[in-house]
């Protein structure tokens, strides 16, 4: 492969990331090729040692993703660390799509009647002391106000399962990264020639 | 299948390698790159996911330093938390290859 098929696929897999982790990582690359020239040595052979294009891209995409959700727990970050994992291969996605699909059906279950019942706790406040609930208007109150706090500590609670439940699964992924499967190929290959 | 172990023996390896070679002095990725696919034939292209993790991670960090011979290059050093990483999986490493080393001369 000359330099400009592998900067070229190397590129088309980067689509989509920030353009100034993109710029890094080109430069990272074209600096190998600048390094490796004034070496002396054969563009094919450089581009044959570094690996497939594609893959290096994924595990690049994969480290940024990571990176992303480190720096900023949220749904999207959480949910790209997650695709980026999934993304390298490293786990069997037949496997671990039904058990992902069950605890993430089960958070959003449980998730939605978390919110319920926060509602709830809010019309039992506002409502209540006018109803003639049993134990007049103060207990309703009262127990509007611990339906609402009991629903947000759970809420909270649920949160932390949810980002330790996506730590683990990075955690899984990172440990079992081909990191070094598909750039070792190649170059096996290449030294049979 | 010794193909396959001899890969995994390596992906463990790797970070290893990197945060010696980087304890010894500063490097840039090439120089690293050059030096593990010669000595433990690895794929050059595999440094720089590594490297990004190792950033990520916070053990090593960098800094810009004019070359002779062109653009500037992009050097790696160990921060604290890089070199305490690295005391600590070297002792893991050593003790876990004596272990082996002992089988494997008990089986000859």
């Amino acid at each position: 492969m000359t330099r400009q098929a592998f900067m070229a696929r190397l590129m088309e897999g980067l689509r989509g990331l920030p353009p100034t982790v993109q710029a890094e990582i080109i430069a990272d690359y074209n600096n190998h090729f600048n390094e490796a020239a004034a070496a002396g040595r054969n563009e094919a052979d450089v581009a044959t040692g570094l690996g497939d294009p594609g893959r290096l891209a994924r595990e690049l995409r994969a480290e940024v993703g990571l990176k992303r959700w480190e720096e900023q727990r949220s749904a999207s970050s959480g949910a790209s660390a997650i695709f980026a994992v999934l993304g390298l291969g490293a786990i069997d996605i037949l496997v671990l799509l039904p058990i992902l699909m069950g605890i993430g059906s089960a958070i959003f279950g449980i998730g939605v009647a978390v919110i319920a019942l926060f509602f709830v706790g809010g019309v039992i406040f506002a409502a209540g002391p006018f109803t003639g609930l049993p134990g007049g208007p103060a207990a309703a109150i009262l127990a509007g106000i611990g339906l609402m706090t009991g629903a947000a500590s759970l809420g909270a609670v649920l949160s932390i399962v949810t980002v330790g439940l996506v730590n683990g699964l990075v955690w899984y992924g990172r440990l079992h990264f081909q990191l070094l499967k598909p750039a070792l190929e190649p170059q096996s290959v290449g030294g049979l020639q | 299948m010794p193909e396959a172990i001899e890969i995994q023996l390596k992906k463990g390896a790797l970070e290893l390698c990197v945060l010696a070679l980087l304890s010894q002095h500063d490097s840039y990725a090439y120089e690293i790159a050059s030096q593990l696919s010669d000595s433990i034939g690895m794929g050059e292209g595999t440094i720089y996911p590594l490297m990004r993790r190792l950033q990520t991670d916070r053990l090593v960090e960098t800094y810009l330093v004019e070359s002779p011979s062109g653009p500037s290059r992009k050097y790696y050093r160990l921060t604290d938390a890089g070199k305490t990483s690295f005391t600590s999986q070297k002792s893991a490493w050593n003790s876990f290859a004596g272990a082996v080393e002992t089988i494997l001369g008990g089986a000859k």
